[in-house]
């Protein structure tokens, strides 16, 4: 245990500790916490709910006896997890009994990043954070965007985002999606109108590519296609640096050079259009511009000859994929993916991908890529004020496009150079690790470093929370409800987030925690801005003033007036009844005539919506003696759900501007964007002797760097090693297991070797999510290495989103 | 009543859900390698490409079991529908039946001071019907169920497919039935060349016959 001060201080009740230190309750007391707050339910009782272990939410049923969570278990009522938790969905007992869990409100007390915090009340916390901010937005007359505010993926990231962006009035606001799938669904969306979802189930040919299925797991993709890999139903080609764990199961895995899958796309398109292989009809039907489009690829000569230079992939495969995908389709797919951005020219790949599964006729049909439908929930509004003095976010410009969810990396490089057009102060931190989840750790230390006020709240002590201010314990999912969601896709259905146990220690869940921040700020901040926002001052002559507070928004404390379970019977009893609110309530999933359809077939299968029910072809149709075909007779006698290429040649009303597949955008060719995927050569990193390319991804033991600290889940992979293509290694003189130093233009690590001839040469990878530093985190403290730490901090033009795949770095035996 | 598993070990994707499940239903120590089940792996590369095998194991709950006659307390005894248990309480730790077991599906665990091993969940099998590996599976590898029972998911199964067992030439019994992956090149490449292919009409008679054989211990 580090005691913060000395040690008769100490016993003066100034009680600072490390954090991080001696806090810590062991196990058996752990378990009596729980016990204790259940006083009034059985002593055994299980709760259907959602698991937060990763971004899929799958249903789960937590078994709790005298007051501690046992065991979680598969709900399978839940279409789309389709009765199965995986490793970190069972392990999630060990998030929420994880004896490093932030218990209680801390205030730093050393230097920033040092560790020294001292125990605090909710309301000292408020206390503290009201004050800076208001002494912060006085001296920045109200400019509401100067304190900047970010979050990680989850349930109640929207109840953040509404506090912060909505009532409080920032606009720097930055999630995972530069980070992550930015590019892929914006290139998927002004292409197709929307980014969809790969019918897997149904699909005959599917090219992965990066995607890595077995690894990265997302629901239902997993589970359809896994069962129906070579000889069951569909051929599946993986197109990837390495031979992952969804390779392994490939009728055809492509080794590809890192940061070329755009040069491998255009030229599969070249072969499928000088070849005449696409869907004729659906084109004439569908598409907007072929003709420039064609012409493009023509001109350009993406032959396969030219690409096998570029990807290293020979010219006979890509014709060999480019025909058999064509002979598939429409039920054949190149998968849209999710993960990160690779390359430079990661927007135009996404569309090249996308115009490429069109080009088969596989979008809006059984076994491509298909829409779905949403069940309805009520909207719940809020009342927005408007801050007159609140500045637009600083990193508009840095890139064509720059969404509401921001460029990370740009934003973070402008408040660390000091270059923004007004100071950014401070910021709020929900769920998110900043400092292992952007890409050149070192500059992302210095920007927190720089501002004067960083709020964190986390269930765990992250090394993002070592910077902050305050800390604020958020209690983990098993712990509260979050808002009741609805999922999109063939079988749609409603999930509930419930709570299973009382929070623990002196934790809350995020809607408690901005009902009391709320509380304590809107008064004092409204002071601010009654001083400085003239627009305000003007308004308010002749006016009541409490009444013109609450009227324009400026009550802050409003939308957290109800508890989640009140807002969460309002937002679906409106839309679907009473009935159905106690069905979700005691079953934790609701979907229509879920009491007839749903059946189980053996203890592995289990039917959702009948097959006619399964939403598939959604868009509307526009031409006239389409809709007679579509007529119900027509489903009676033939339907077209058992026979996707009588329905693909229909002309569909896409959700673009044209209403086709866009394959000009002439938008972006106004931002300086190319208006078709082209490859430029200058822009592609190549190796040069002596270097390798860097890559990073996931697998399927933890979720980035969030569950690190899982004592369950670090048994199935301590540290992260770094794979090197094993001929390479052997000059180099590095075994299995030997410690190497990997460096690049902005960092540096040790970290363990893995050579194997499952990754191409002049290649390294490792996986993302180790290397924490935080000594808050017992278990995860210093295990293997973090990506972020030697991946350079720069965006590609379109989004601004995070360019992963393009540092090089130098390897050296240590 | 005859307990035995098949493995659809095609659609292992090495996710490790089991290994956890069965962790937290079971309350297995921690440790990496206290494993009551396992997801065995095969790297290897066949004309310059690589490949990986995946073959998810447990005990074989055998019918001629090595681990129960070796052992010199009976700690390692059959319960109902033959599947085989550790009596901690009269466990010795004298390793024999670690020894003993061809699969190596046995391990101390230290908070129990005794061997310990899978037991189909038994516990569970009244009211679930299924062991918390199965149902946890993102792929479904697993059926579980009663040999006995014509009309169980299992054998219902096994007379659709074609299934091998591992090392089955040592005479145990055993009972995880590796199904025969439908993909030819596949089998080729998870199979190998002397291991036997059956069916279930033809190993019925001698899995029926040792079960009785043994049934009367199976209590």
């Amino acid at each position: 245990m580090e005691i913060g001060l000395s040690r008769r201080r100490f016993l003066k009740g100034s009680v600072a500790l490390s954090v991080f230190g001696g806090v810590t309750l062991t196990g058996p007391e752990v378990l009596a916490l729980g016990k204790t707050v259940n006083a009034d339910k059985p002593a055994s009782y299980s709760v259907p709910t959602l698991c937060e272990m990763c971004v899929n939410k799958c249903a789960l049923i937590a078994d709790v006896q005298d007051g501690i969570v046992k065991k979680l278990n598969p709900n399978p009522l839940f279409p789309k997890s389709k009765n199965m938790l995986c490793a970190r969905g069972v392990a999630g007992i060990h998030a929420l009994y994880d004896p490093d869990r932030l218990k209680t409100p801390l205030i730093r007390v050393g230097e920033r990043g040092d560790g020294k915090y001292i125990k605090a009340t909710w309301e000292e916390a408020f206390e503290y954070i009201k004050t800076k901010m208001v002494k912060i937005l006085d001296e920045e007359k109200d400019n509401r965007s100067c304190i900047g505010y970010c979050a990680g993926e989850g349930m109640a990231e929207h109840t953040f985002k509404s506090f912060m962006a909505d009532k409080f009035g920032s606009a720097n606001f930055l999630n995972h999606a530069s980070l992550c799938l930015q590019t892929a669904t914006a290139g998927y969306a002004l292409t197709l109108g929307a980014y969809g979802q790969a019918d897997l189930e149904n699909a005959k040919y599917v090219i992965m590519a990066g995607a890595n299925r077995a690894e990265a797991i997302v629901t239902p993709d997993t589970m359809d296609i896994f069962k129906r890999t070579r000889g069951r139903g569909t051929k599946l080609v993986t197109v990837d640096p390495r031979y992952t764990n969804t390779a392994m199961h490939a009728d055809l895995h492509v080794p590809i050079k890192p940061g070329t899958d755009l040069s491998f796309v255009l030229a599969l398109t070249y072969v499928v259009i000088s070849e005449a292989l696409y869907n004729k009809v659906y084109v004439k039907n569908n598409f907007n511009d072929f003709d420039k489009y064609q012409q493009h690829i023509l001109d350009n000569e993406y032959t396969p000859e030219w690409a096998e230079n570029i990807t290293g992939v020979s010219a006979d495969t890509i014709r060999t994929i480019a025909r058999d995908f064509m002979a598939a389709a429409p039920q054949a797919v190149y998968y849209q993916g999710r993960r990160s951005t690779w390359a430079k020219n990661d927007f135009q790949l996404r569309r090249a991908m996308a115009l490429f599964t069109a080009l088969g006729g596989g979008v809006d049909v059984k076994g491509g890529i298909v829409f779905g439908d949403k069940l309805p929930l009520e909207n719940h509004d809020i009342n927005t004020p408007l801050y007159f003095n609140a500045e637009s976010r600083i990193e508009g410009d840095a890139a064509a496009i720059v969404g509401a969810s921001g460029s990370w990396v740009a934003w973070r490089n402008m408040v660390e150079s000091g270059e923004t057009p007004y100071p950014i102060r401070g910021m709020f931190v929900y769920k998110q690790n900043p400092m292992l989840s952007i890409p050149d750790t070192s500059r992302t230390r210095k920007m927190f470093e720089k501002m004067d006020l960083v709020v964190v709240i986390d269930t765990m002590p992250s090394d993002t929370a070592l910077l902050a201010d305050v800390i604020l314990p958020e209690c983990s999912y098993l712990e509260r409800e979050d808002p009741v969601r609805s999922f999109p896709g063939i079988e749609p259905a409603i999930g509930l987030r419930q709570k299973v146990i009382e929070p623990m220690y002196d934790s809350k869940p995020v809607m408690d925690i901005m009902r009391g921040l709320s509380k304590k700020l809107s008064k004092p901040l409204w002071e601010v801005t009654k001083k400085h926002d003239e627009d305000v001052q003007d308004e308010l002559e002749g006016e009541d003033e409490l009444a013109y507070y609450k009227e324009n928004g400026f009550d802050l404390t409003e939308p957290y007036l109800h508890s989640q379970e009140e807002l969460n019977k309002h937002a679906f009893v409106g839309k679907h009844g009473e009935a159905a609110w106690k069905t979700l309530r005691k079953t934790g999933v609701y979907y229509p005539d879920m009491d007839t359809s749903f059946k189980k077939i053996n203890n592995n299968d289990y039917q959702y919506y009948p097959q006619h029910k399964k939403v598939y072809s959604v868009l509307p149709i526009e031409d006239k003696t389409d809709i007679n075909i579509l007529a119900n007779d027509f489903y009676k006698s033939c339907d077209p759900c058992e026979n996707p290429a009588d329905i693909a040649p229909l002309k569909r009303t896409f959700k673009t501007p044209s209403k086709k597949i866009e394959c000009y955008l002439g938008n972006m060719a106004r931002k300086g964007v190319d208006p078709m995927p082209t490859w430029k050569q200058d822009e592609h990193v190549d190796v040069p002797a002596g270097k390798f390319k860097f890559i990073t991804g996931r697998h399927a033991q933890q979720t980035q760097n969030a569950t690190q600290n899982n004592v369950m889940l670090l048994e199935l992979m301590r540290e992260n090693f770094a794979w090197i293509n094993d001929a390479q290694a052997k000059t180099l003189g590095i075994a299995h297991g030997d410690t190497i130093e990997i460096s690049s233009r902005v960092g540096s690590v040790q970290i363990k070797a893995y050579p194997t001839p499952k990754i191409v040469p002049d290649t390294i990878f490792y996986v993302h999510g180790f290397g924490a530093k935080s000594d808050g985190q017992t278990f995860a403290h210093r295990n293997g290495a973090s990506d972020n730490e030697i991946i350079e901090g720069n965006i590609e033009p379109v989004y601004g989103a995070s360019i992963m795949h393009e540092t090089l770095v130098t390897v050296k035996k240590v | 009543m005859n307990y035995a598993m098949a493995l659809d070990y095609q659609s292992c994707i090495n996710c490790k859900a089991c290994e956890v499940a069965c962790k937290e239903e079971n309350g297995v120590q921690l440790g990496a390698d206290k494993q009551r089940i396992w997801v065995g792996m095969v790297e290897g590369s066949n004309e310059g490409k690589p490949f990986v095998n995946l073959y998810p194991s447990q005990c074989n709950h055998c019918i001629d079991a090595p681990c129960v006659s070796v052992c010199p307390t009976n700690a390692s005894h059959y319960i109902a529908g033959g599947i085989i248990k550790v009596n901690a309480d009269q466990c010795i730790l004298c390793k024999g039946c670690m020894e003993a077991c061809p699969y190596d599906a046995r391990f101390i665990d230290d908070t129990k001071v005794a061997v310990d091993k899978c037991t189909f969940c038994e516990h569970q099998i009244a009211e679930t019907g299924t062991t918390a590996c199965q149902a946890t599976c993102p792929t479904k590898v697993r059926t579980f169920g009663d040999l006995d029972d014509p009309n169980s998911d299992l054998v219902k199964l096994l007379e659709k497919r074609r299934f091998f067992f591992q090392k089955e030439e040592i005479g145990t019994l055993p009972k995880l039935f590796y199904l025969v992956p439908e993909d030819e090149a596949y089998a080729k490449q998870s199979i190998g060349p002397n291991t036997k292919i059956h069916t279930w009409d033809e190993i019925k008679p001698l899995y029926e016959r040792a079960a009785k054989r043994r049934s009367q211990e199976w209590k």
